[in-house]
């Protein structure tokens, strides 16, 4: 379904120094930097699975969004996004794909969603009987039937998010490019919007790629991720595995019947915290069987969960330990 | 994209502007009245001119006032039509939001230039027929039917080049980020078109005629509904026209490419 080779981005960016007598030079004279955005990236991503495309600021995620939905033209490498080669722009591709950005709205600001809708229906071509039954199944998922009506200025985030992702949606879509979809909008609305791009991949086998930086995005979401950072490929696989890989501890919260021995808390694994009857131990996910009955034989356990470690903590690792090692190199 | 779904596009981009002009009610009414106010006003100094004279460049005062009903009716398509959606262009790049009409499957400079558009400036042509008629009423005379249909290809040559020139304009902010400026030097040099292009002399005279062709505009139009332009001037502002529409094109074409392969 999309395939990537090699790909590169790559920008000219104009360098001056500070100071009126740089800027007056920069006027005869310009020094350009080369930005690589994208370096050598490859992936394939099988019809209809869900990718979770992460990385930190700057990474080259939005970029590589852009280039496969045909918005920019790569440096170096192909790409081929259901059969077509996206910078080309076919119409037949832009009807098979739509980008959601998170941060910018197509929707008219001073009409309700609904002339948005009209307006998207002519220039997709979409009939009206299609158009209707997309419009109420989409509505439907997102409960946003109430909101297509009223001017989208008067709308609040996670109500416009909903009509954005309508907007987007009305023509189908077999491709879905997702670019922090959920940013700035609250707990419940983001999981609101992570439960309709669920329904609508299973619903209709649509692929999916996903920028988000909330981890439970991602984690709800992607069973498969692919990590950037500078522009190049850091992983590509199951979201479990790469957790495994970062962070191989587990981490166990235990309440006390009555305060345990410190000493016995140690021998089981790393004491994160202990306060009164309230304790946080690292252990490594090989030992946590072992642990648990260490625990519950010789202390008053009244409670015990065993966690994965926060995928934002899994994320932070991987970058630093990316940043380490290129700096050693 | 195929020619019905041009149409209907349009039907859908008119629509919803209709309905944003709509959502303003009393907006609609000063807008509408504001405008009418302004074509009186742009009145006043024609008037002042001919108080005492039979003629000015050989044009009489029914002469001019015709022109100047051509610059109304012009100013009112240019505002009412082209001015308002590719003036959103601007805004798109600076913001971004062009991905969004790069994302859809149809021709990019038919979707920015039907975006947007407002309807209250039906009110200045109608007010622009108004001198028109009056003009020929001054006259003593109705246009023939034959000079009128050549007036009024003529006038759509002049749209087309107005058009073009504002895409070239557009074209630039790709390049640019503050070509919105220009939009301001652009509206002040058509101001010129009010006054026939034989009132101006020398360089001005050159100017207006071959650099920013203001005599196609208006002043031969004038002629044309007046059955005084000879076939070859129609003939080779036709040619002008198309030019401007092709140059226009190439250069779109070429921005946008520049657009894609630059920004993130």
């Amino acid at each position: 379904m999309i395939e990537v080779r090699d790909l590169c981005k790559t920008y000219r960016v104009h360098q001056r120094p500070e100071g009126l007598a740089a800027a007056l030079r920069s006027l005869v004279h310009r020094r350009y930097d080369e930005v690589h955005a994208v370096s050598d990236l490859c992936f394939r991503i099988a019809d209809g699975e869900r990718v979770g495309f992460l990385g930190p600021n700057g990474a080259g995620k939005t970029t590589t969004l852009k280039m496969l939905s045909g918005l920019l033209h790569p440096t170096r490498g192909t790409l081929a996004v259901d059969g077509f080669t996206p910078q080309r722009r076919d119409e037949a591709f832009l009807k098979r794909v739509t980008l959601v950005m998170g941060q910018k709205q197509q929707l008219l600001w001073d009409l309700p969603p609904v002339e948005t809708f009209a307006l998207n229906r002519a220039v997709y071509g979409i009939p009206r009987a299609e158009f209707d039954r997309t419009l109420t199944e989409l509505t439907d998922l997102l409960q946003a039937g109430g909101l297509v009506g009223k001017p989208a200025r008067q709308l609040s985030l996670g109500e416009r998010m909903k009509c954005e992702l309508i907007a987007a949606l009305l023509h189908q879509p077999r491709v879905l490019f997702l670019d922090e979809p959920t940013i700035g909008l609250d707990v419940s609305m983001q999981a609101t919007v992570r439960g309709f791009i669920r329904a609508y991949n299973e619903r209709t086998g649509a692929t999916v790629l996903l920028t988000s930086h909330y981890m439970e995005d991602v984690a709800a979401l992607c069973p498969r991720v692919i990590v950037i950072d500078k522009g190049r490929l850091l992983y590509d696989g199951e979201l479990r595995a790469l957790v495994q890989r970062v962070r191989p501890f587990k981490r166990l919260s235990i309440r006390f019947a009555e305060p345990p021995a410190p000493e016995v808390l140690a021998r089981v694994g790393e004491v994160l915290s202990l306060e009164g009857l309230a304790a946080q131990v690292r252990v490594r996910g090989t030992d946590v069987k072992d642990a648990v009955r260490d625990l519950l034989g010789t202390l008053a356990v009244a409670d015990l969960t065993v966690e994965d470690p926060p995928l934002d903590e899994v994320m932070r690792d991987l970058f630093d330990g990316n940043t380490a090692a290129r700096g050693a190199a | 994209m195929r020619p019905t779904r041009h149409v209907r596009v349009l039907q859908a981009q008119l629509r919803a502007s209709v309905a944003n002009a709509m959502q303003y009610r009393a907006d609609f009414l000063l807008q509408g009245l504001l405008g009418l106010m302004w074509v009186g006003v742009s009145l006043i100094p024609l008037n002042v001119l001919y108080r005492d004279r039979q003629s000015i460049a050989g044009w009489t005062w029914p002469q001019a006032l015709l022109v100047t009903g051509w610059f109304t009716a012009l100013r009112a398509a240019l505002e009412g039509a082209v001015s308002p959606s590719l003036t959103a262009v601007v805004e798109h790049v600076r913001r971004g939001t062009l991905d969004f009409v790069l994302l859809k499957p149809a021709d990019s400079q038919f979707l920015v230039s039907t975006a947007r558009f407002e309807p209250w400036k039906v009110l200045d042509l109608g007010a622009s027929f108004v001198i028109m008629g009056w003009a020929f009423h001054q006259m003593g005379r109705a246009p023939a039917p034959l000079d009128l249909a050549a007036a009024a290809l003529l006038g759509l040559v002049a749209l087309i080049v107005l058009y073009s020139m504002w895409i070239l304009v557009i074209s630039l902010s790709f390049f640019i980020v503050r070509a919105d400026n220009l939009s301001f030097l652009f509206s002040s040099l058509l101001d010129a078109a009010r006054w026939p292009v034989q009132v101006f002399r020398g360089a001005l005279r050159f100017l207006f005629t071959f650099i920013f062709p203001l005599a196609l505009m208006t002043t031969y139009p004038a002629m044309a509904m007046m059955g005084t332009l000879d076939a070859t001037t129609a003939g080779t502002a036709l040619l002008v026209g198309f030019s401007f529409a092709a140059v226009a094109r190439v250069v779109w074409l070429r921005a946008l490419r520049n657009y894609t392969s630059a920004s993130s």
